[in-house]
């Protein structure tokens, strides 16, 4: 048995140490000894699948609305979401099978790609309708480049944090925090006030605080953070003159119904109008120009009016299940770097979520954030997919261990694992499936 | 042997990442309670607040009667409907208005420039851009399938025949209500009654798929209205007002043709004029007014056809009854005189009294009906006269035409306290201190001149339902005993003396077909100064008359307001364009001649 096992281990060992994913980057070969490649999770796919039919849906159950609003053909929306799928599944298996060792490495690239890109949307003419720079146009081709720079700021963040745990220097100051301090700093400078998206900004501000946090900066200094972040934010709303209309609109929705506050009013109008059920797929009423961005920003709250408080509940939970299979990828991943990678993504997406949903239905202010995966918009759901292929990717490569964990019951787990069947139907092969009955089990 | 269960080295908080784990899944329980609070605690009042956005209610226009008239026995619109859109922007939703402003121009025209202020103005979602659209415009805007452009149709007015009758007819306002004439009196039978829709709606107003909340009431069209007029008297009486007010240098002219034995309006005019079609232009709003039913004035001489009418009604007079005309009367301590050609004081008769206008005449006629044989006015006299002028004659009461805006003149009260009553009521036998209509005149004489009923003058003759029922519209008697029939037949010579008398004074267009009877009396009426008293170079022109065959088929009435022209303006103002509407009324063989 033992054997067996250790045989099994050897032969993943030996495929592990030649994917090139993992080439060079453990020294400790007890950590090599668990680098063994298996099923990834493919609840990953399945959730996000479900999410991007869910929104793919909604835009065509409401095209005759918005082809109606905005003079296209009634096909015109659906076709470029189902174009902007196909790039997305295309973007997400390129991403999964190019080595994470080569994405970390080419982290610089990647940045030097995001600031060429912010470059350019700073530089070009705005859409006299979008008045903000935030958009890259090629042609017929256009995408937002805060997305690009979320993204390569996620590698580079992983990457920094992690060589700073590996030489130890995560508690210094001048080597780690400074840093990070100066580069939310640039990036909230140039993102808030030159393109004016603070969503984006406080994404990329919280993402960046968070990797930090878990990779174990002291809480001191996270409170430093977290006081520039509140003090830099209050003085960003004060000082444009449409965030302070926002936050007002926020604090007092019902008496700002027919001016700053519409949409809000109306996206609150169509969740609560749905009621228990929901009005039925083809039904809305408030996408027929009553709410604005009804495929984009406020998709939810369509989403809502059509199947009321049963069909948004399970929607929560396809999102609560999705967060829930990246933080158990996260709390697998290999090292440092995969484990930052894939919780830098889970901040991304979740913040994305609360942020859009939590405006939805009137619990946080509007911020112009798309609703991860559902809503309308190639940009967002290409490079969604894009950091899910980073955890599809590092799926394959979690380890059982945690340091909490006791190794005779991990062993257990690794050798019982091989032979329970169940486990088995969809991902890994250390997969507990929902619920955690692996846990239960060890308790 | 490395220790395959060693643990790992990796330093990355789990326990961080699980605080942030457990914090999304609080997250999303508030959120989850947050949208069973709003969706099922609060369903009501959010399903309520959709509603009321999104339930919109619409009038359903009801198209609006038709308005015609009959010729020789078919029936004839005058006024029809034509739907017209009215195109307009929601500007925010106006992307590039260069190019739209284009588009439209090439739809319906214009300059591309002069659409660009309305498609961009800055706060507000409805701004027009045109008027008027046809059908196939509106159509045509639909098609470019703009969010940002819309119409809105409107019925809307259409007058074949220009200003014909436009006085008369009135107009729609913008508000689709009739505003003077028909379109104002009859208002409610042209209406009809409109429809309703109540129903979901996009944000722009579009009726969304059928729902439980969308309800439709028909809308039911309003009545047409087949008019009395004679298109071709109307027509000529136009051109005739519009060349007469030149030659009398008058300040407006209007004038009656009616049938006396119905009280039917065959033609019913006024100068200056306007077309209906363009009333939004119209800047001087008293063109309007159709003059003929509501601008009283004092009407002058015309009035003794009247005086006589009643004074032989009650044998005060008999109509070859000679007296001596002293040619001037002291009343109340005033002169009542006779114009210095009328001869002076001499013998005088009923028929002279009307040929020569004697005021002398009238005063003393007025004497007649107070005491027989006397000279001397009295309150038993004045109680005749008005009682005769209220009473009898309807004078000072509108008569209820289907006109927007009737005048009811004024006939001075009886009120024998008044010291001055004597004078009041002497000027009143020859048309001084009274004010009256045209109408109102001819209506009366009219009831004269047909044995003694007075028909509510009327210019409808039947109503049509929208399911083509005829209601129609029958003569209203409002006065039965008027006069004694036999006093018609005494008026008449004496007023065809009259046009006589002027045609042997040498005014050659009195001059009729023998196989005619025309009759008629003039009327030079003084106009009264606001601050009291009278001009004494200013005055209005008025005729009343009848022309027929056997006997007089229709009477015709003209109100000639301050004409210029040299001369008394009665005769000068008045009865030329009588005589002018009579020869026409002859020539074109409207009147049925002696056999």
């Amino acid at each position: 048995m033992l054997f067996a096992n250790r045989g099994q281990l050897a032969r993943r060992r030996t495929r592990a140490t030649s994917s090139p994913a993992f080439a060079g980057s453990q020294s400790n070969g007890d950590r090599l000894a668990l680098l063994r490649r298996h099923k990834p999770d493919h609840w990953l796919i399945v959730l996000c699948a479900i999410l991007l039919a869910t929104g793919l849906m909604v835009i065509y159950s409401i095209s005759p609305a918005l082809a109606q609003t905005s003079g296209v053909s009634g096909s015109y929306y659906v076709e470029r979401q189902i174009l902007a799928i196909v790039l997305a599944a295309i973007a997400f298996f390129v991403t999964a099978s190019i080595p994470l060792e080569r994405w970390r490495r080419s982290y610089k690239l990647l940045l030097g790609f995001a600031i060429l890109a912010t470059l350019v949307a700073i530089a070009l003419p705005v859409n006299p309708n979008y008045p903000a720079h935030r958009w890259v146009r090629l042609g017929s081709l256009s995408f937002e480049s805060v997305d690009l720079l979320i993204f390569a700021l996620l590698i580079w963040a992983a990457n920094f944090l992690a060589i700073r745990l590996k030489n130890g220097t995560i508690n210094n100051f001048k080597k780690t925090a400074y840093p990070l301090l100066i580069v939310m700093l640039v990036v909230g400078f140039v993102v808030a006030v030159t393109q004016s998206d603070l969503g984006s900004t406080g994404v990329i501000v919280v993402m960046l605080g968070l990797m930090a946090y878990v990779a174990g900066l002291p809480l001191k200094r996270i409170f430093i953070f977290g006081g520039i972040i509140a003090l830099g934010t209050f003085l960003a709303i004060i000082a444009t003159p449409y965030r302070r209309a926002r936050l007002e609109t926020f604090l007092h929705p019902d008496t700002n119904c027919q001016t700053t506050g519409y949409q809000a009013c109306q996206s609150i109008i169509a969740v609560g109008s749905g009621g228990f059920t929901g009005l039925g797929l083809g039904s809305s009423v408030q996408a027929y120009g009553y709410l604005p961005e009804a495929d984009n920003d406020s998709i939810f709250a369509i989403f809502a009016e059509k199947f009321g408080f049963i069909g948004s509940a399970l929607l929560l939970l396809v999102f609560g299940a999705l967060f829930y299979r990246i933080a158990k990828i996260g709390e697998r991943a290999p090292d440092d770097f995969s484990r930052l990678i894939v919780f830098g993504v889970l901040i991304w997406i979740s913040v994305e979520t609360v942020i859009n949903i939590g405006a939805m239905i009137g619990l946080l202010p509007l911020k112009g954030i798309t609703l991860p995966f559902v809503s309308y918009g190639g940009t967002s759901v290409v490079f969604f997919a894009t950091s899910m292929g980073l955890v599809y990717q590092i799926s394959r490569y979690g380890s059982h261990v945690g340091p909490d964990r006791d190794r005779l019951k991990l062993m257990e787990r690794i050798s019982g694992n091989d032979y329970s069947g169940h486990r088995r139907r969809f991902g890994g092969a250390h997969n507990p499936g929902f619920g955690g009955r692996g846990r239960t089990k060890e308790a | 042997m490395a220790n395959p269960t060693g643990p790992l080295p990796a330093s990355v908080s789990i326990a961080r990442i699980r605080l942030w784990s457990g914090l999304l899944v609080a997250v999303i329980i508030i959120f989850a309670l947050r949208l069973f609070y709003v969706q099922v605690i609060r369903y009501g009042h959010y399903s309520q607040a959709a509603l009321s956005d999104q339930l919109k209610q619409y009038q359903i226009p009801a198209s609006r009667g038709l308005i015609e008239v009959k010729e020789s026995g078919n029936i004839v619109p005058i006024v029809l409907n034509q739907r017209l859109y009215t195109l307009f922007a929601d500007p925010p939703f106006i992307k590039k208005p260069q190019t739209v402003a284009k588009q439209i121009s090439q739809i319906i025209g214009g300059n591309p420039s002069s659409y660009i202020h309305a498609l961009s103005i800055k706060g507000t979602q409805y701004s027009v851009i045109a008027n008027k659209l046809t059908q196939t415009q509106s159509k045509a805007i639909a098609k470019l399938q703009d969010p940002g452009l819309g119409t809105q149709g409107q019925d809307f007015r259409v007058y074949p025949n220009g200003d014909l009758a436009a006085q008369v007819l009135g107009f729609v306002n913008n508000q689709g209500i009739g505003d003077y004439g028909l379109e104002q009196a009859l208002n409610p039978q042209l209406a009809g009654k409109p429809g309703m829709l109540k129903a979901i709606t996009s944000v722009t107003g579009v009726p969304l798929a059928a729902s439980r909340q969308n309800t439709q009431i028909q809308p039911v069209p309003g009545d047409n209205v087949v008019l009395t007029l004679n298109i071709g008297i109307q027509q000529q009486l136009q051109q005739i007002l519009a060349r007469d007010y030149k030659t009398t240098k008058s300040q407006g002219l209007s004038a009656i043709v009616i049938n006396p034995y119905n009280g039917h309006i065959k033609a019913m005019a006024n100068y200056p004029t306007y077309n209906p079609a363009n009333y939004a232009n119209v800047t001087n709003s008293r063109l309007f007014d159709n003059n003929a039913v509501d601008y009283p004035i004092e009407p002058g001489s015309v009035m003794k056809t009247l005086t006589t009418s009643a004074a032989l009604n009650i044998g005060a007079i008999k109509p070859n009854e000679t007296f001596y005309d002293p040619a001037h009367w002291v009343i109340n301590g005033f002169n009542i005189t006779d114009i210095k050609q009328d001869g002076g004081a001499r013998e005088q008769n009923i028929a002279s009294i009307l040929a020569l206008s004697l005021n002398t005449g009238a005063t003393w006629m007025l004497m007649q009906m107070s005491q027989k044989g006397n000279t001397v006015i009295n309150g038993n006299g004045i109680k005749i006269w008005h009682n005769y002028m209220v009473n009898h004659f309807r004078l000072g009461q509108p008569t209820g035409i289907e006109q927007g805006y009737e005048a009811s003149g004024y006939v001075p009260p009886a009120n024998l306290n008044d010291p001055s009553i004597n004078l009041r009521y002497a000027n009143t036998a020859f048309g001084q201190g009274v004010s009256i209509t045209a109408l109102q005149l001819v209506a009366a004489l009219s009831s004269v001149i047909n044995g003694g009923t007075y028909y509510q003058p009327t210019l409808v003759n039947e109503l049509i339902t929208p399911t083509g029922k005829v209601e129609v519209n029958r003569p209203k008697v409002l006065e039965r005993n008027v006069v004694k029939s036999s006093v018609g037949p005494e008026l008449i010579p004496l007023m065809e003396n009259v046009v006589k008398a002027y045609l042997h004074g040498g005014f050659s267009f009195m001059n009729f077909p023998s196989n005619y009877i025309v009759g008629g009396k003039t009327g030079t009426a003084q106009v009264a100064r606001p601050t009291g008293g009278y001009y004494n170079n200013i005055f209005n022109g008025s005729y009343i008359g009848f022309v027929g065959g056997n006997k007089p088929q229709y009477l015709v009435v003209v109100y000639n307001i301050k004409p210029a022209i040299p001369g008394y303006a009665g005769s000068f103002g008045g009865q030329p364009v009588f005589a002018d509407i009579v020869h026409m009324l002859i020539n074109e063989g409207y009147i049925t001649p002696k056999n």
